[in-house]
């Protein structure tokens, strides 16, 4: 705090206005382009490629789509097919490819109702293993899609009968640091987090943070899993030590207050697994640093290994629109840049200086 | 409540903010961060009224207790290029504009992948198996059954290939039992592969992939797992090396302090880059880790030339060079304790063997010397010694031998020779390895005896008081020669040079009569002379110590090493002799005495003695000088034993290089060379039967059957029973027409070896010949011998005996039909043309496929070749079978070197040719035309 001018700026590079309600945005890997999607006033659903030039976004390409489309990811394509998986409000899921977008590659009717989240893994060189999609929903289940495989998920994590089936929220992949190990982690809006192993086909570790987890993020997803971010309802967030796991006391962790209002989104740095920014109801980014403890890991009474949790350090904080920032995507490839889109019907580029120094 | 208790009690009341702490000094002395936050929130709130000065106050000095309260948190606009400085958004928009271009020039060749390479590289990973549904709620008893009831459908095939048993069997075992389970801890991380497959990919997503795993090495180093890092290094390494994860990954093993890793990943980085500084920074570390402080210092200076201002290199040079100087003086108080010693030694009364010893370092340092102080070195000498052995002497001579015998001529032994061939390198291997480990063995034997020598002579040298005074010498003289021998002790030769040469010159000015102490200057300063290299002067130095002071010890010694530099070997010897006359316990002279002994009988032959200057005798006081500390019986005999083994061990070595040489001169048929070899051998061990059966395979060789047999012989003489020699001696006889001789030295071969089938054979073989010349001497003598054609069956049993006599038997016996290979083929050509047989040539060229002819002949093929086969063709091979010439002459010319070997021709050999072609044409075949012959002359004439 006590120079401002080492801290990272946000600085807003971009600003467009839409003119229709902007849900998600993901930069294309290995590209100044970055696909917006969303919901045209009308109800339908629209998809927008924009390509970052001489200071300006251009819209390279729309499409717009019977549904409105909710949430997207790269995560399980390759690096030269670069499909986007999207999940929509009638609960599909579709793969697109971007050059040829009016069809989709892969389509399925992933769920009865919205797809709140998706997240995908085994692309894009990240993560060993089977490409894999999952997907949350309202109605209350976790899905697993290989693109590979039609009509059906290869894991399905839904509440057994007699249990009330709540909304899920967010969905994240992490642990796949070999072509065996894979966890899902699902957050939903009674502040459940469940860790699903996919290896073991169980139900690795559950918690529950008392307010709706709006968001959960590995800091990598192909790593041993080393710390989880969830956000919540209520402006809080929480970060899991996720390598020492005790039988009852589960991941250690920190909590932040930090926005006043909800924190919609939680994204780490591509380049530094320890920087993430959250994105918050009063239009407002946080970039946060995590610093670990001195040690990781320590015995409890019973000589049982229990985590200890770091402490999270506010790097620079921003307040960007009135309106709620919904979404957030940093650039896989050039470190700092980020788009970001609220309900002010505004997409912006961001850029972030200073990270290396951090 | 007084205020004062309240004071400090005020974090746990959650009262309101009473309007007296809105104070600056109330402020200024509270330290409570809760607290501040809670009037610096009523400050702001403005409800007791706005005070912007005091809330201004109120947050710098919480920040001055807390900088990260949240407090202090302000809601930031969001930065706009105006905010920051023109130069500052400049670049960062250039920035922008480059990485736009690369981006779109890397995105160009991923769209320009084919389509179906998708399809081409399938995914290997299986698809998991379908709907799986997992358990939603922590796996209780009940519910666990409920779901594994809930499977829907059975799995796949691909599922049960990664169906891992023993985790389903653990599985169930759990369901079971049902035990707290211990921690999970995640910290440890086998399970990820360090190589990453890479799939058919291009370098573009290669780079990107590597990349991306370096930078998840690069944050599991942030975070101190250096474990993980490593992993993540190697596997982008895996993928494409870069210099950047090598010299990250070379700095994660210095965490962890795997040097030799480190070590491997800076050299690696420095083969690919010279001079990167990050890899010499890191090897210096690794260096100074590793104690080799030297390199260490090295590698930083590089750095700092580079770079002068990196703070790391400075530092770690600094404390290298620290560590350097105390290890220095501790390694030269350890293996140059003698020089130091030397230099600081005023007087003569020390115990002589330290002086034996130090003299004797100079000369030869990595001779292990002898004497009870370094009882040590020796053994480890030794050991060096012992392993060595076996190599020089004992199984490993026969081994080779044979092996060479082998070499190339009997294919059918293919297998067992080739056996053998490796048994002999890794023999050798060994035999280097060994000799390694001696010569370092003794490095350290030096070292430790030097050592030992510093603690029995007392630790003179580690504290040098610079103006201790010496001798008769004014201080600032002393002053002088001490730095000189510190600068000694140290290595630095000519610096102490410089300062002996000013102590000298200030002594003459000084005009001091002491004759003791210029002398020691002088043979001080001619140790330094010596030191580098510089004999005249040394010579001349120790000329004028001993001017000064006859018969003193160390200059004679050095002078005598100055002259054995110069190759004066006489005065050398006579110096060396005086020392002995003077001290008879320096090891040094003795082993010199001894080389030089050696060097001058060969220089001037048995008479060597007459032509050496006279030796001086030494006065008597000079010797009982001497001789206060006479060495006990038993360390003479040490010593004694112990110049005797180093004398051997040496001549070992050049034995077996030798040897060794000898034996590839053999392997590759150069005969000439080979004995050239053995006999050099044969003089440094005139003793070994081996060489003399090598050597008489040589002979046999070059068909000089009576030297072969001299050196049977003598084999024979120190190994009355060494078959190889009988079996060679058989051959020179059978060479030299002593059918008797040789039949009976055959049958004592197959008396001690029935297995010897090649002797049975060669037997039979004599007696036909035996009786033939029997018969001959009896009837006419003019008959044609017998060509026996000898083909010998590989066997492994004879392994003992050579087997490639069969090409040298005098000059009707032909050569090796139906040659195989180059080597065979030239062989046989050879003989036949060191001979002119013509006859056994065209059998030669008959029995060889036209087709395989420049093949065999390959590179070697020479003017003489060439006139030779054409005599041989004309003479013999024309009559039987012209087509079979044609055919030969057709392929001849494409063989190598054909062109250049046809303009050198010389005249007979042309003519020959033209005789050739002419006969050819003159010939009617169906094979061929005239025209044909006519096209194929022109090509050789």
């Amino acid at each position: 705090m006590s120079s401002p001018l080492a801290k990272p700026q946000i600085i807003a590079h971009i600003q467009k206005g839409l003119n229709y309600t902007v849900f998600d945005n993901k930069w294309i890997p290995c590209s100044a382009k970055f696909v917006c999607l969303g919901n045209f006033p009308r109800g339908t659903g629209v998809m927008q490629i924009y390509e970052v030039q001489h200071g300006e976004a251009q819209l390279i390409k729309e499409v717009e789509k019977p549904k409105p489309i909710k949430c997207g990811t790269f995560g399980a394509t390759s690096l030269q097919q670069r499909h986007i998986a999207t999940g929509d409000f009638e609960g599909n899921l579709n793969i697109w490819n971007l050059e040829m977008p009016e069809v989709p590659v892969y389509a399925v009717k992933a769920h009865k109702e919205i797809v709140n989240s998706i997240d995908g893994v085994g692309g894009l060189g990240i993560g060993d293993g089977a490409p894999e999609i999952v997907t949350g929903s309202r109605d209350g289940t976790v899905k697993v899609w290989d693109p590979r495989q039609k009509d059906s998920p290869v894991a399905n994590m839904e509440p057994t009968e007699g249990e009330t089936k709540r909304d899920c929220w967010t969905v994240a992949f992490g642990h796949a640091f070999n072509d065996q190990d894979r966890c899902v982690c699902a957050g939903y809006d009674n502040g459940d987090i469940k860790l699903f192993d996919l290896r073991n086909m169980s139900l690795r570790w559950e918690t529950n943070i008392k307010n709706g987890v709006c968001a959960v993020e590995f800091d990598r997803k192909d790593i041993n899993m080393n710390k989880l971010v969830a956000t919540s309802l209520e402006g809080k967030f929480h970060v899991f030590d996720m390598r020492t796991q005790h039988h009852t006391k589960g991941f250690a962790s920190v909590s932040e207050k930090a926005h006043k209002s909800t924190i919609w989104q939680v994204k780490h740095l591509p380049q530094n697994r320890e920087i993430f920014m959250t994105a918050g109801g009063a239009g407002n980014l946080h970039l946060w640093k995590y610093e670990y403890p001195a040690q990781r890991s320590k015995k409890d009474s019973d000589g049982v290994d229990v985590g200890v949790a770091g402490s999270v350090n506010l790097l620079q904080n921003v307040t960007l629109s009135t309106q709620p920032i919904a979404s957030l995507d940093w650039s896989p490839d050039k470190q700092g840049l980020c788009v970001c889109s609220g309900f002010d019907q505004t997409v912006r580029v961001l850029i972030v200086t200073k990270l290396n120094m951090v | 409540m007084s205020a004062h208790s309240f004071l400090y009690n005020q974090s746990q009341t959650k009262e309101k903010v009473p309007v007296e702490h809105l104070d600056y000094v109330y402020i200024k002395k509270c330290k409570d961060v809760k607290y501040l936050e809670r009037i610096l929130k009523v400050l702001r709130s403005g409800k007791e009224g706005i005070f912007p000065d005091l809330i201004t106050f109120c947050e710098s000095h919480l920040e001055k207790l807390d900088p990260g309260s949240r407090a202090l948190r302000k809601e930031n606009p969001v930065a706009t290029p105006a905010s920051l400085s023109k130069d500052e958004w400049g670049q960062i928009v250039a920035d922008l504009k480059i990485w736009q271009e690369e981006t779109r020039k890397t995105e160009r060749p991923l769209k320009q992948q084919p389509i179906f390479d998708s399809l081409v590289k399938e995914d290997p990973s299986p698809i998991r198996g379908s709907n799986c549904s997992v358990p939603f709620s922590q796996a209780a008893g009940p519910k666990e059954k409920r779901n594994c009831a809930r499977h829907p459908l059975p799995r796949d095939y691909q599922y049960w290939d990664k169906y891992d048993v023993e985790k389903e069997c653990q599985r169930i075992d759990e369901n079971v039992v049902k035990t707290d389970p211990a921690a999970m801890i995640n910290s440890q991380h086998p399970k990820i592969r360090t190589a990453v497959d890479v799939p058919l990919i291009s370098q573009q997503e290669k780079l990107l992939l590597a990349d991306h795993e370096k930078d998840k090495g690069n944050e599991a180093f942030r975070a101190n797992d250096y474990e993980e890092a490593v992993v993540y290094y190697s596997r982008s390494l895996s993928i494409v090396p870069t210099v950047a994860a090598l010299n990250n990954r070379a700095q994660a093993e210095i965490y962890l302090k795997h040097w030799q890793n480190a070590m491997r990943d800076c050299q690696e980085v420095l083969k690919l880059e010279p001079g990167n500084v990050k890899a010499l920074l890191r090897r210096a570390t690794v260096y100074y880790h590793m104690d080799k402080f030297q390199l260490a210092a090295e590698d930083l200076r590089l750095v700092l030339r580079e770079e002068p201002q990196n703070a790391a290199a400075t530092k770690l040079l600094c404390t290298t060079e620290k560590k350097l100087e105390e290890c220095g003086a501790e390694q030269h108080s350890k293996g140059k304790k003698i020089l130091i010693q030397e230099v600081e030694e005023d007087d003569n009364s020390r115990p002589t063997e330290t002086e034996a010893q130090q003299n004797a370092y100079p000369v030869e340092p990595s001779q292990p010397v002898g004497g009870e102080e370094s009882s040590a070195a020796p053994e480890r000498g030794d050991m060096g010694n012992a392993q060595k052995k076996p190599h020089g002497r004992g199984d490993g001579g026969p081994h080779s031998e044979f092996n060479n015998s082998h070499h190339g001529h009997w294919r059918n032994r293919g297998g067992s020779s080739d056996k053998y061939k490796v048994s002999q390198e890794s023999k050798e291997k060994v035999a280097n390895g060994t000799s390694k480990r001696g010569s370092t063995a003794s490095v350290k034997a030096d070292q430790s005896s030097g050592g030992k020598a510093t603690q029995a002579g007392g630790n003179v040298g580690e504290t040098v008081n610079l103006d201790a005074p010496c001798g008769a010498l004014p201080p600032h003289l002393s002053r002088l020669k001490n730095e000189g021998n510190l600068l000694f002790k140290n290595g630095q030769f000519a610096d102490a040079l410089e300062k002996y040469s000013q102590a000298i010159q200030g002594y003459s000015e000084s005009g001091i009569d002491s004759p003791e102490d210029l002398c020691i200057l002088h043979s001080n300063r001619a140790a330094c002379y010596l030191k580098d290299g510089n004999s005249q002067d040394c010579i001349q130095d120790c000329t004028r110590a001993l001017e000064l002071q006859p018969f003193s010890l160390k200059p004679l010694l050095r002078r005598a090493m100055a002259y054995e530099s110069l190759e004066r070997y006489r005065t050398a010897y006579v110096d060396y002799k005086t020392v002995l006359q003077i001290d008879i316990s320096v090891q040094a002279a003795h082993d010199s005495v001894n080389r030089i002994t050696r060097l001058l009988i060969e220089q001037d032959g048995t008479e060597w003695r007459e032509k050496l200057p006279d030796i001086p005798l030494v006065p008597l006081s000079a010797q009982q000088h001497r001789r206060e500390e006479p060495p006990s019986a038993e360390v003479l005999q040490a010593r004694a034993e112990k110049a005797a083994r180093d004398a051997e061990r040496k001549a070992e070595i050049r034995f077996s290089a030798l040897k060794q040489e000898g034996n590839e001169f053999v392997k590759k048929g150069q005969y000439q060379d080979a004995l050239g070899k053995y006999t050099e051998c044969l003089k440094l061990k005139p003793e070994e039967c081996a060489i003399y059966t090598n050597r008489a395979l040589c002979y046999l060789k070059l068909e000089r059957f009576t030297e072969a047999k001299q050196d049977c012989d003598a084999a024979l003489k120190m190994e009355p029973t060494n078959k190889k020699a009988f079996y060679r001696r058989a051959l020179a006889n059978k060479g030299l027409k002593d059918y008797l001789a040789c039949s009976s030295d055959l049958q004592e071969v197959l008396q001690q070896d029935p297995n010897v089938q090649e002797a049975e054979r060669e037997l039979e073989e004599v007696t036909v010949l035996l009786r033939q010349s029997l018969a001959n001497a009896n009837t006419s003598p003019a008959k044609p011998r017998r060509t026996v054609p000898i083909t010998e069956v590989g066997d492994e049993d004879t392994t003992d005996v050579p087997k490639s006599e069969n090409s040298c038997r005098g000059d009707d016996i032909p050569t090796n039909l139906q040659p195989t290979d180059a080597y065979e083929f030239g062989q046989a050509l050879n003989a036949a043309r060191c001979s002119g047989n013509t006859a056994s040539c065209a059998e030669l060229l008959a029995s060889t496929t036209p087709e395989m002819l420049p093949s065999f002949l390959s590179n070697q093929l020479d003017g003489h070749t060439i006139g030779f086969i054409m005599q041989a063709m004309d003479a013999h091979l024309l009559e039987k079978n012209p087509s079979l010439v044609y055919q030969h002459l057709n392929h001849l010319h494409t063989a190598d070197r054909f062109s250049v070997v046809l303009m050198l021709l010389d005249k007979d050999e042309r003519r020959h040719m033209t005789q050739l072609f002419e006969h050819l044409a003159a010939v009617e075949s169906s094979e061929f035309t005239k025209n044909d012959v006519q096209n194929l002359a022109n090509k050789y004439i």
